[in-house]
C-alpha cells in the first residue's frame, strides 16, 4: 500500500458523508430531495423554459437571439448563482477526494467566501450593466405574417407577464397546457416563473430568520441568568403573537414588493432557531472546550460563532428546511389573500387566488395547478427536513 | 519569606454558590502564595474547592449561580478581582494559562489540533498564519509529540487521551505564561501516560520558568515535584508545608517531602496512611472513617471534627473553627491539637 494511499484510508468517514449515507437510505428522502433540485433546475433556466421571445430568429435575413438579449439582471444573477454553485459543489466533491482533511474546513470556507464575493460582485455588475430593455416586439405575429423565419421558441412559447384578452380564463388545452388566467397568461408559463418566487421566498426569509435567530440563542444560552431570562420573555411574548396576523399588520404598511415580504417573514420566525441555538449552547457552554477557549483568553466572538456554533448547527440546519417549506407557504397564503406580491409579478398563491375567476366561475385549473405546486413543494421541503433530521440524530428516529 | 519573589498571592478568597437548595460555600478564606518559577500544589478530594479555586483565579467561576463573595488575589501587583472583563481577557492564555482535567472534551471537535493552537497563538502575538502553523508544529514537537508535521493537521478524535493532553499543553504554554494552572492534568489518563505528562510540565518549567499550580487528589502526583504543598479539606486549606530555603543543598527540603515526613493535620495525616504502600499486601487499605460532609451542611467547629481520630471528643474542636497559622518556618496548620498550634494567639485567647 503506498503512503499516499494509506493516508487517504486513515481520513476516515467525515460526518457529511455519514449523514448522506443515512439521508438516502430512505427512498421518500431522495424523492423528495429529487424534486427539489427539480424545482431548483426550473426556476433557474425558467427564461429558456417559458418565454414568449425566441431563441433565434431570421428577420431581414439577419439571425437574432431575442431571448438572450431580453434576459434581465435578475436572470444573469441566477445564472451566475447556479454556475458558481455547481462548480462549489464539485469543488467540495473534489475536497474530499484530495484535500487534507486537517485543512480541508479552512479550504472550504475560503472557497465559499471566494463563491459568495463572486455571486455578490458579479449581481451588482448585472444591475449596472445590463440593460432593462422592454422588447414589446410579437415576434409570434412576425412569424406569422410571414415577415420572420427559422423562429425557434422556448418549450412554452408564453410570458408571465403578457397579457392575451382574447384567450382569457380557458380551461387547459393544446395551445395552453394548464389553461389561462383572468389576463389570458399560461398557466404553466406562470408556474414555472413562480418557483422563481417560491423559492427566493423560502431562502432569504430563512436565511434572515436563522441569522437573527442565531445570533440572539447564542447570547441568550451563554450568558444564561438574567440575561436569558428577560430575553426568553421577550422571544415568548413573539411567540403568543399569530405570526400571520402580525406579518398581514406590517404588510399593511409597507409597500407589497417581494423583498418586503421576505424581510418581514424573517423578522417574525427567528423564535424556532433561537430556542434551539439557545438550548444547544446551554449545553455547550459547560463543556470543557468551551471553557478551555475562554482560558486562553479568546474574545466572546469567536467563542460563540468559532468554537460553539459548529457543535449547535445541526438542529437550525433542519429547522432551516421546514422553515424554507413554512415560509413558501405564508408567501403562498399572503399572495392567495392579496398582500403579497403585486400581478404580474408570478406568485402561486396569488395565481391559486385568481380559481374564483372574474365572473364568479370556479376556473378549477387555476386552483389546482398552483395549488398542487404549494402543495408538493412544501411536502418535499418538509421531508427532506425530516429525513435531514433523522439522519442528523439516528438514536431520534429509533426512540419515536 | 522575601516578598519579591511571589508571583501571585491569594488572600480571604471566600467563592459562593447561590443554588436553589441553599448558599454552598465552596471556598472559605482561602490563602497562600506561589512563588515564581515554583510548582505550588493543591491538593483534596473532590468536592473541598481546589477546581473553584483555580477557576476564581482565571475568573472562570460560572457567575450566577457563583460568585466570588471575598478576598484578593494579586497577579504581579495587579487585583484580579478588580479587573474589568476586557482587561482579564489579556491576562487569560497571555499571563495565567489553564489546562483542564479531561482532554478529551477539552479540545473542540470540529477543529484540527493545529487550527487551536495556531489561533491561540495569534491572539496573543502578533504572527502570520503560516509563522503560526510553523510554532504550532515545533510546540507540539516540545510536547513530545512525534511525528508532529503529520499530527499538526489532525482532529482531536485522532489521538489518544495522553496526546490530547500534550496537545492541551502545548497550547497553553504556546503563548509562555508565567502562570500555569494544571487542574488534575493527569486524573484521566493511566499511569504511565501520568509521569510522562508531569515530567513534561517539569521539563517545560524549567525551559520557560514559568509557575505551576498544580491541582490534584493524588498524593503520589505531587511528591518530589512540588515546592509547595497546601492541602484543602471542605473549602478551607488545613495544612501548607513550604520549600525550605538553605544554602546548603543537603539541608534544603521541600514542600511536598515536609509533608510527607512529618503531617501535621490529623486530615492529612489518616490521607498518607491510607495510601496504599509497596510491599504492602493481604489486608484492606486504610480508610479515614466517615464521609465528607456535604456543602450544605457543614459541622460545628472544626469541620473534619466528626472524622477525627484524636479531636473527636475535644469541645474546640466541636465549637470553633481553628485558623491556618504558622507552627514553624514554612509550616502552616488549622487544628487545635497539632504540635505547636497551642503557642499561637488565637489558642491563648480561648
Amino acid at each position: 500500500m503506498s503512503k499516499q494511499v494509506r493516508e487517504k484510508a486513515s481520513w476516515g468517514v467525515s460526518y457529511g458523508e455519514l449523514v448522506w449515507r443515512e439521508f438516502i437510505k430512505s427512498r421518500l428522502s431522495v424523492a423528495s430531495l429529487i424534486f427539489v433540485v427539480f424545482l431548483f433546475l426550473l426556476a433557474i433556466f425558467a427564461p429558456f423554459l417559458a418565454n414568449d421571445k425566441p431563441f433565434v430568429i431570421r428577420l431581414d435575413s439577419q439571425l437574432h437571439f431575442p431571448i438572450f438579449r431580453n434576459l434581465r439582471p435578475n436572470d444573469y444573477c441566477v445564472f451566475l448563482a447556479a454556475i458558481v454553485g455547481i462548480v462549489q459543489l464539485l469543488l467540495i466533491r473534489r475536497n474530499r477526494r484530495r484535500i487534507d482533511p486537517s485543512i480541508r474546513g479552512a479550504v472550504l470556507w475560503r472557497q465559499i467566501c471566494i463563491s459568495s464575493s463572486v455571486i455578490f460582485i458579479g449581481g451588482i455588475l448585472a444591475f449596472v450593466f445590463v440593460p432593462r430593455r422592454l422588447d414589446a416586439t410579437d415576434y409570434k405575429a412576425l412569424v406569422a405574417s410571414g415577415k420572420a423565419a427559422d423562429a425557434i421558441f422556448a418549450p412554452i412559447p408564453y410570458g408571465y407577464g403578457r397579457t392575451d384578452l382574447p384567450v382569457r380564463e380557458q380551461p387547459p388545452s393544446r395551445q395552453h397546457w394548464l389553461g389561462t388566467d383572468d389576463v389570458g397568461s399560461d398557466v404553466l408559463c406562470r408556474l414555472i416563473h413562480g418557483s422563481r418566487i417560491s423559492l427566493s421566498v423560502g431562502f432569504v426569509a430563512v436565511g434572515i430568520s436563522s441569522v437573527i435567530g442565531i445570533f440572539i440563542g447564542a447570547i441568550l444560552g451563554y450568558f444564561g441568568g438574567k440575561v436569558d431570562f428577560v430575553g426568553m420573555r421577550i422571544v415568548e411574548i413573539m411567540m403568543a403573537i399569530p405570526t400571520f396576523f402580525l406579518i398581514i399588520t406590517i404588510v399593511a404598511f409597507f409597500e407589497r414588493s417581494l423583498l418586503n415580504i421576505m424581510i418581514i417573514i424573517g423578522i417574525t420566525s427567528w423564535t424556532g432557531d433561537a430556542r434551539f441555538i439557545r438550548a444547544e449552547f446551554f449545553k455547550l457552554r459547560k463543556q470543557d472546550f468551551v471553557q478551555a477557549a475562554v482560558s486562553l483568553g479568546l474574545p466572546l466572538r469567536s467563542i460563540l460563532f468559532r468554537h460553539m456554533l459548529p457543535n449547535g448547527i445541526a438542529p437550525v440546519l433542519v429547522n432551516a428546511t421546514f422553515g424554507i417549506a413554512g415560509a413558501i407557504f405564508i408567501e403562498a397564503a399572503l399572495s392567495f389573500l392579496g398582500f403579497g406580491v403585486a400581478p404580474p409579478t408570478p406568485s402561486w398563491g396569488q395565481m391559486l387566488s385568481l380559481g374564483v375567476g372574474t365572473t364568479g366561475r370556479f376556473l378549477w385549473w387555476l386552483s389546482l395547478f398552483p395549488g398542487l405546486a404549494i402543495f408538493f413543494t412544501v411536502m418535499a421541503y418538509n421531508l427532506v427536513g425530516e429525513a435531514l433530521r433523522d439522519a442528523i440524530d439516528p438514536r431520534l428516529r429509533k426512540a419515536v | 519569606m522575601s516578598e519579591d519573589g511571589i508571583l501571585l498571592s491569594i488572600q480571604g478568597l471566600s467563592v459562593s454558590f447561590f443554588t436553589d437548595e441553599g448558599v454552598v460555600k465552596a471556598v472559605q478564606d482561602v490563602g497562600f502564595s506561589i512563588k515564581k518559577g515554583r510548582t505550588f500544589a493543591l491538593v483534596g478530594e473532590s468536592g473541598c474547592g481546589k477546581s473553584v479555586t483555580a477557576l476564581s483565579i482565571m475568573r472562570l467561576v460560572p457567575e450566577p449561580p457563583g460568585k466570588i463573595v471575598g478576598g484578593e488575589i494579586v497577579f504581579e501587583g495587579r487585583n484580579l478581582l478588580a479587573l474589568s472583563e476586557k482587561e482579564i481577557r489579556r491576562v487569560r492564555g497571555n499571563e495565567v494559562a489553564m489546562i483542564f482535567q479531561e482532554p478529551m472534551t477539552s479540545l473542540n471537535p470540529v477543529y484540527t489540533v493545529g487550527d487551536q493552537i495556531v489561533e491561540a497563538i495569534r491572539l496573543h502575538q502578533k504572527k502570520s498564519t503560516s509563522e503560526a502553523w510553523a510554532d504550532a508544529v515545533e510546540m507540539l514537537r516540545r510536547v513530545g509529540i512525534a511525528d508532529s508535521q503529520q499530527r499538526v493537521r489532525e482532529y482531536p478524535h485522532q489521538m489518544s487521551g495522553g496526546m490530547q493532553q500534550r496537545v492541551m499543553i502545548a497550547m497553553a504554554v504556546s503563548c509562555e505564561p508565567v502562570l500555569l494552572i494544571a487542574d488534575e492534568p493527569t486524573t484521566a489518563l493511566d499511569v504511565t501516560i501520568q509521569a510522562q505528562i508531569l515530567d513534561l510540565l517539569d521539563e517545560l518549567q524549567r525551559q520557560n520558568g514559568m509557575s505551576i499550580l498544580l491541582i490534584t487528589h493524588d498524593l503520589g502526583v505531587v511528591a518530589e515535584r512540588a515546592e509547595d504543598v497546601a492541602v484543602m479539606y471542605a473549602s478551607r486549606i488545613v495544612e501548607v508545608a513550604q520549600h525550605q530555603f538553605s544554602d546548603n543543598m543537603e539541608t534544603s527540603k521541600i514542600g511536598a517531602g515536609r509533608l510527607f515526613a512529618e503531617p501535621l493535620h490529623p486530615y492529612t495525616q489518616g490521607l498518607l496512611k491510607s495510601l496504599p504502600r509497596l510491599g504492602f499486601s493481604g489486608k484492606r487499605l486504610r480508610t479515614i472513617p466517615g464521609t465528607v460532609p456535604e456543602p450544605l451542611h457543614f459541622p460545628s467547629g472544626c469541620k473534619f471534627h466528626p472524622r477525627c481520630p484524636i479531636g473527636c471528643g475535644d469541645r474546640r474542636c466541636r465549637t470553633v473553627e481553628p485558623k491556618l497559622r504558622e507552627v514553624e518556618a514554612g509550616r502552616c496548620v488549622a487544628c487545635w491539637l497539632a504540635p505547636g498550634y497551642e503557642t499561637t494567639e488565637e489558642s491563648k485567647e480561648y
